[in-house]
C-alpha cells in the first residue's frame, strides 16, 4: 500500500523518536553525559507526546487508515502507554551500566520504544514484523553493551538466539497468513479469510495461527515459550529486565488483540480451548516455579510469565463472546490489565535498579533485606508495587483481577454445557494462582519490612529510577482509587476491536456459506 | 447523618495519612494523633449509633434492605458495564460490630503506649487503616466495596504482625494473609456468581452490586440449588477461615501469638466477627438452600471447633496461645447459633460476636500488661499475682467470668441464647430425619462450656493465686512491678462496663438487632424446618449423604 503525506504526518511521534536515537548515538561518541542524555530523551518523549496529542482531534472518531498505518482507538491506547513506560525507561536505564555508554544504551531504548508504538497502530503484516523487529534488535544490544561479564554474554546469547528463532516462526506464520489470504493488509485479510473453507487454502490457516502464536507467546512468555525468561531476567541488569518484562509483553498482546478478531471465525472451533489451556498452563507454571525463587529477577521473570497467563484469560473470553454480555469483555480486560502489569512491574524494576549500584546489583532477594529500616519510602514503593501485583485492593491490580473474572465467570454463566464448566474452572484456577502468587510477592514484602539489614544498601540517594518509581506507584494508586475512566477507554477500545471483527465477518455472505461447508471463491484478482 | 457515617469510616484514613506524615519527625506525637483520631471516630461512631437506636426499627422482610444514613455515592458507573457504588448504610446486622470497632481502637491504642518503642507512625498509622477497613467492611452496602474493604484489612494487620510481631513474625505473617487471601479470592468469585445471575436474569444493562437489592432479589427468586450449592461453598472458604472454623483455624493462634497486643487485641476482637458477618450477612439470606443443606455439616464443623479448642486450650503452657484457641473454640460458639436457624440462636450469635469482640479483647490486652511488665507468656513462670497487682487480678477474674459465661455477665446471656437456640434444633424445630445428629451436637456443645470454665479459671488460680512467684523482669531487677496505671485502667473500664451492661439487659442490645437479623434468616430457617420432606430437602438427604457436594452449575 502506497505511503502518502497523511502516513508520514501521523508518524511523526516514530519519526521523532527514531532520529533522536540516531542524534543519540552520533552524539554519545563525543559527549559521555549521563545528564545530558537523560534530559534529552525526556524532551524527546514530551515532544512525541505533544505530536500525538494533536492527532487527537482527526482519530478519535473512527478507524482511519493511511498507508499501512491503522489509527484507531487500540493503535492509539497502545501509543500512549508507550510514550508513558518510555519515559519511565529512560530514567531506569539511565541508570545501570558505564556511563560513557548512556548515549548509545538510551539510543536504544528509545528504538524500541519506536518499535512498540509502531506495533501498536500498524494495519499491515510487514509493518507489524518490522515493529516487533525494532523492539527485538535494540533489545539485543542493551543486553549486550558495556557488560563484559560471562552472565551477561549469556543472557545476550540466549535472548538472540530464541528470539531470533521465534522471529523466524512468527515470519513463517506470516508467510502463510499471506499466502493464505493474498494480501499483508489486516483488514483485508479479516475479510478473505473468514471466508475461506476448510478445504482449500484454509487448510493452510491452523497451521498458520499456530505459528504466529508461537513467535507471539515468546514475546509475551507464554508456556511453553517461556523458558528463556528467568535465565535472561537473571543474567542481566535490572533496568534490562525491566525492558524485557514490560515491552516485549505490550507488543505481544497488542500485536495478538490486532491478529485474532481477524482469524475469529476460523478459530472458533479450537481458538478458545488453546487459549484457555494456555492461560491455565501460563499462570500456573508461572506461580509455581515463582515460589521457590531466591533470585529476585529470576522470581520477577515467573512473576511476569505467571501474569501473560492471566491476561491469556482476558484472550480466552474474547474468543468464545458471543453476545458480549461478559462485564467489560476480554479484550478490555486484557488491556486493562496489561497496563496495570506494565505499570507495576515497571516499577518495580525501578525500584530494583535504583538500589542496585554499578559495582553491585541487586540480585538475591536477601540484598532487599532491611529496606525498611534503611529507606522506608523506597521500601514503601516496593510493598505498593507488590500488593498490586498480588491484585489486594485498593490497588490497581484489584480492578485488573476483577475484570478478568468478572469475564470468565460472566462468560461461564451465558454459555452452557462443558464450555461453561471449563470458564468456571478458568475462574477457579485464576483466583487459587491469585493466592499462590501472594505467598512469593509477600516473601519479597517481608524480606524488605521485617529482616533487619544484612549487607549494605549504602546511602540514601534520589536517582532517576526512584522518580520513575514514585511515577508508576502513583499511575498504580490513581487506577487503583478511581479505574473508573480507564476500565471505560478500554471498554470502547474492546467494542471497537470486536466491530471490526464483526464487519470483518459479515462483510460477505461467505460468511453463511463456510457454515454451510459450500467452498467460496476469493479472487485474488480483486487486490488493488 | 450519613455525611457523618463518612466522615466516621475514612476519618482513621486520613488520621493515618497525617499520623504517617506528621510524626516521622517527632515519633512522640505519632500515640497522641492516632489516639485523638480513634477518640473523634468513636464520638462519631456513638453519635451515629444512637441516632440509628432512636430510628424506628422496620420490621418483617423489609428490614433486609432498610439501612440507616445511607450513602450513595456512584464510583465506577459512568457509561461502564458495571454500578459499582460508594454506597455506605447501618442496619441490625453491622452496627454493635461497627461501635466495637471504634471503641476497641481505643483500647488498642492505649495498650500500646508504652509497649512500641519502634517505628510508631508506621505502627498508628496501620493500627488507623485497619480501623478504617473494619468500619468500612460493617457499613459497606456495596458488594465491591465490602470486598475492597474486606482485603484491605489484610495489609495493616500483615506489617503490624510482621514487624512488631514476636520471634516467628515473618511465618505468621505470611500464613494469616495467604490463608486469608486464598479463601476469600473463592469468596469473590462466589460474589460474582450472585451479581452475574441477578444480571443474566433480570436482563439489566449493567451489573449491580447492591448488597440490600441482591438480597431482596435473592429472597424472592433464589438460585437455582445447584449454583446455590457452589457460591455457598466459595463463599464459605473465604468466611470460615475468617471466622476460623474448624479444621481451618491453624493460622489463628499463630497471628495470635506473634502479634503485637494491639494486633492481637482488634484481630479477636473484630476481624474474626468479619466471618461471622459474612455468613449473617451473605450466606444465609441469599442462599437459603444451599444453607439449609450444609446446616449439620457447619453445625458438625461447629462443635468440633468448640471441643478441639478447649481442649487444646487446656494444654497450653503459653498464655496467649491458651486465649487464641479458647477464640477458637467461642467462634465456634457463634457459628453454631447461627446455623441453629432460629431466632433466638441467630440473636444469641449476634451478642456472642460482641461479647466474644469484648472479653476475649480484653484478655489480649491484659496478657500484654503482664508481658510488659514481666516479658514472659509461659504461665509456669507466674503465681500468686493478685497480691501482686490486685487491680490487674481483678479485671482478669472479671473478664475470665465474662468469656466463661457467669450469670449476670454478659458471656452468660450469649451463650444461654445459643445453647437455648441449639436445643431448640435438636429437640424441637429440626428436621425430624436430623434430630439425632442435631441431638448429639447439641449434648457435645455443653462440653465446651465446662471446659472452657475449667482451662480459664485454671489459667487465673495458676497465675493469679497461690503462692507468689514472679519471673525475673527483665532490665529492672530490684523495682517491684507495678499495677495497672491510669491509661491502662482507661483502655479497659470500658469494656468492664459493657460487660454488665451487656449481662445486665441485653434486650438494650437485642432489639434494635433483632428485625434484621429475623429477615436475613426467615427463609432459610423455612427451608431448613420444612425438612427432608419438601421439594428442596429431596437435595438436603443426596448431599448430606455423600461426603463432599458435587460442584455443579
Amino acid at each position: 500500500m502506497p505511503i502518502d503525506g497523511t502516513a508520514i504526518e501521523l508518524l511523526l511521534p516514530e519519526i521523532i523518536i527514531g532520529s533522536a536515537a540516531t542524534i543519540l548515538f552520533l552524539g554519545g561518541t563525543f559527549v559521555s553525559s549521563r545528564g545530558l542524555w537523560r534530559t534529552v530523551c525526556g524532551l524527546v518523549f514530551v515532544v512525541a507526546a505533544v505530536v500525538l496529542f494533536r492527532q487527537h482531534g482527526l482519530t478519535l472518531d473512527e478507524t482511519l487508515r493511511a498507508g499501512p498505518l491503522q489509527l484507531d482507538q487500540l493503535g492509539l491506547s497502545a501509543r500512549w502507554l508507550s510514550l508513558a513506560m518510555g519515559i519511565c525507561f529512560v530514567w531506569i536505564v539511565s541508570r545501570d551500566g558505564v556511563d560513557h555508554l548512556t548515549g548509545e544504551r538510551l539510543g536504544m531504548v528509545l528504538l524500541a520504544f519506536a518499535g512498540l508504538m509502531i506495533v501498536g497502530w500498524s494495519g499491515d503484516l510487514i509493518l507489524l514484523f518490522l515493529g516487533l523487529e525494532l523492539i527485538s534488535i535494540p533489545s539485543y544490544v542493551l543486553l549486550f553493551v558495556g557488560r563484559s561479564d560471562r552472565s551477561s554474554s549469556e543472557a545476550a546469547t540466549k535472548y538472540f538466539f530464541l528470539s531470533l528463532l521465534s522471529s523466524a516462526v512468527m515470519m513463517f506464520g506470516f508467510a502463510l497468513l499471506y499466502g493464505v489470504a493474498g494480501t499483508t493488509d489486516l483488514t483485508l485479510m479479516g475479510a478473505r479469510i473468514n471466508g475461506l473453507s476448510d478445504d482449500g487454502f484454509g487448510r493452510f490457516l491452523p497451521l498458520a495461527i499456530v505459528f504466529v502464536f508461537s513467535g507471539l507467546g515468546f514475546k509475551i512468555a507464554a508456556v511453553p515459550f517461556h523458558f528463556y525468561a528467568p535465565d535472561v531476567y537473571q543474567a542481566t541488569t535490572n533496568g534490562n529486565a525491566g525492558l524485557l518484562a514490560v515491552v516485549p509483553k505490550i507488543a505481544g498482546f497488542v500485536a495478538l488483540l490486532r491478529l485474532f478478531p481477524l482469524v475469529l471465525v476460523s478459530t472458533s472451533k479450537f481458538g478458545w480451548q488453546v487459549a484457555l489451556i494456555l492461560a491455565v498452563l501460563t499462570m500456573t507454571i508461572g506461580n509455581v516455579c515463582a515460589l521457590w525463587q531466591s533470585n529476585i529477577r529470576r522470581l520477577m521473570a515467573y512473576s511476569s510469565i505467571a501474569h501473560a497467563g492471566y491476561m491469556l484469560i482476558g484472550l480466552a473470553v474474547a474468543l468464545v463472546a458471543g453476545d458480549q454480555r461478559n462485564g467489560y469483555g476480554g479484550f478490555a480486560a486484557c488491556l486493562f490489565y496489561l497496563v496495570v502489569y506494565s505499570f507495576a512491574s515497571a516499577g518495580t524494576f525501578a525500584v530494583l535498579a535504583h538500589l542496585s549500584t554499578p559495582s553491585q546489583e541487586i540480585n538475591c532477594l536477601n540484598d532487599l533485606s532491611g529496606l525498611f529500616q534503611n529507606r522506608p519510602i523506597v521500601a514503601g514503593l516496593l510493598a505498593v508495587f507488590m500488593f498490586s501485583l498480588m491484585g489486594i485492593p485498593p490497588l490497581a491490580g484489584f480492578w485488573g483481577k476483577f475484570t478478568l473474572f468478572t469475564g470468565a465467570v460472566a462468560t461461564s454463566r451465558s454459555l452452557a454445557g462443558s464450555q461453561s464448566m471449563w470458564y468456571l474452572v478458568l475462574a477457579i484456577i485464576g483466583a487459587l494462582n491469585a493466592a499462590i502468587a501472594a505467598a512469593y510477592y509477600l516473601r519479597v514484602v517481608g524480606v524488605t519490612f521485617f529482616s533487619s539489614a544484612e549487607g549494605d544498601l549504602g546511602s540514601p540517594r534520589i536517582s532517576g529510577s526512584v522518580v520513575a518509581a514514585v511515577a508508576c506507584a502513583s499511575m498504580v494508586l490513581v487506577l487503583g482509587f478511581y479505574p473508573a475512566p480507564t476500565m471505560e477507554h478500554f471498554r470502547q477500545v474492546g467494542n471497537s476491536i470486536n466491530q471490526a471483527a464483526a464487519s470483518s465477518m459479515s462483510n460477505e455472505s461467505i460468511t453463511a456459506q463456510y457454515d454451510t461447508g459450500e467452498s467460496p471463491h476469493i479472487v485474488p484478482a480483486n487486490l488493488p | 447523618m450519613p455525611q457523618l457515617l463518612v466522615i466516621a469510616v475514612f476519618l482513621p484514613l486520613v488520621g493515618a495519612a497525617i499520623t504517617l506524615v506528621l510524626a516521622s519527625k517527632a515519633p512522640q506525637l505519632a500515640r497522641w494523633m492516632a489516639l485523638a483520631t480513634s477518640l473523634a471516630t468513636l464520638v462519631i461512631a456513638m453519635v451515629i449509633t444512637r441516632g440509628f437506636l432512636q430510628t424506628p426499627l422496620v420490621r418483617g422482610a423489609a428490614a433486609n434492605s432498610a439501612t440507616y444514613a445511607s450513602v450513595d455515592r456512584p464510583w465506577l458507573t459512568d457509561g461502564a458495564p458495571v454500578d459499582i457504588r460508594m454506597s455506605l448504610g447501618l442496619d441490625g446486622l453491622g452496627v454493635w460490630m461497627f461501635a466495637l470497632s471504634a471503641l476497641l481502637m481505643v483500647t488498642s491504642i492505649l495498650v500500646s503506649w508504652k509497649a512500641i518503642d519502634r517505628g510508631q507512625p508506621l505502627f498508628y498509622a496501620m493500627l488507623l487503616l485497619l480501623e478504617c477497613g473494619c468500619l468500612g467492611v460493617f457499613t459497606a452496602r456495596d458488594l465491591i466495596l465490602f470486598y475492597v474493604f474486606f482485603e484491605f484489612t489484610l495489609i495493616p494487620l500483615f506489617f503490624l504482625i510482621g514487624i512488631w510481631g514476636s520471634e516467628e513474625r515473618r511465618y505468621a505473617a505470611s500464613k494469616f494473609f495467604i490463608y486469608t487471601l486464598a479463601g476469600s479470592i473463592l469468596t469473590f468469585l462466589g460474589l460474582l456468581t450472585i451479581v452475574l445471575h441477578y444480571y443474566f436474569v433480570t436482563g439489566g444493562d449493567r451489573l449491580v452490586f447492591s448488597i440490600p437489592t441482591l438480597t431482596t432479589f435473592l429472597g424472592e427468586n433464589p438460585l437455582p440449588v445447584a449454583t446455590q450449592v457452589w457460591v455457598f461453598l466459595a463463599l464459605f472458604a473465604g468466611f470460615a477461615v475468617k471466622v476460623p472454623l474448624f479444621p481451618l483455624h491453624t493460622w489463628l493462634p499463630l497471628a495470635h501469638v506473634q502479634a503485637p497486643t494491639a494486633g492481637s487485641v482488634f484481630l479477636a476482637g473484630i476481624l474474626l466477627k468479619i466471618g461471622t458477618y459474612g455468613f449473617i450477612r451473605f450466606n444465609i439470606p441469599m442462599l437459603p438452600d444451599a444453607t439449609a443443606m450444609f446446616v449439620p455439616w457447619l453445625l458438625g464443623l461447629s462443635v468440633a471447633g468448640i471441643v478441639y479448642g478447649a481442649l487444646v486450650a487446656l494444654a497450653q503452657s503459653d498464655i496467649k496461645r491458651l486465649i487464641a484457641y479458647s477464640s477458637v473454640s467461642h467462634l465456634g460458639f457463634c457459628m453454631l447459633g447461627l446455623f441453629a436457624l432460629n431466632r433466638i440462636g441467630v440473636q444469641g450469635a449476634m451478642l456472642q460476636m460482641v461479647n466474644h469482640g469484648i472479653s476475649t479483647g480484653a484478655l489480649f490486652a491484659l496478657v500484654g500488661m503482664l508481658y510488659e511488665r514481666y516479658h514472659t507468656r509461659e504461665i509456669a513462670d507466674y503465681g500468686g499475682l493478685a497480691r501482686r497487682l490486685p487491680i490487674m487480678a481483678f479485671f482478669m477474674l472479671l473478664f475470665t467470668f465474662s468469656s466463661i459465661g457467669l450469670p449476670g455477665l454478659n458471656g452468660f446471656t450469649g451463650e444461654f441464647m445459643v445453647l437455648l437456640g441449639m436445643f431448640q434444633r435438636g429437640w424441637a424445630e429440626g428436621p425430624a430425619a436430623l434430630s439425632h445428629p442435631l441431638r448429639v451436637i447439641s449434648v457435645l456443645s455443653l462440653l465446651g462450656v465446662v471446659l472452657g470454665a475449667w482451662y480459664m479459671l485454671w489459667l487465673v488460680q495458676r497465675v493469679f493465686f497461690g503462692p507468689l512467684k514472679e519471673p525475673p523482669q527483665a532490665g529492672n531487677h530490684h523495682e517491684a512491678a507495678n499495677d495497672l496505671n491510669g491509661r491502662e485502667i482507661a483502655a479497659l473500664v470500658p469494656l468492664a462496663v459493657l460487660v454488665f451492661w451487656i449481662g445486665l439487659c441485653p434486650q438494650f442490645f437485642l432489639r434494635p438487632v433483632a428485625p434484621a437479623v429475623n429477615a436475613a434468616m426467615t427463609v432459610a430457617q423455612g427451608r431448613l424446618d420444612a425438612g427432608p420432606g419438601s421439594a428442596p430437602g429431596e437435595e438436603v438427604v443426596a448431599i448430606v449423604s455423600s461426603p463432599e457436594p458435587q460442584h455443579a452449575n
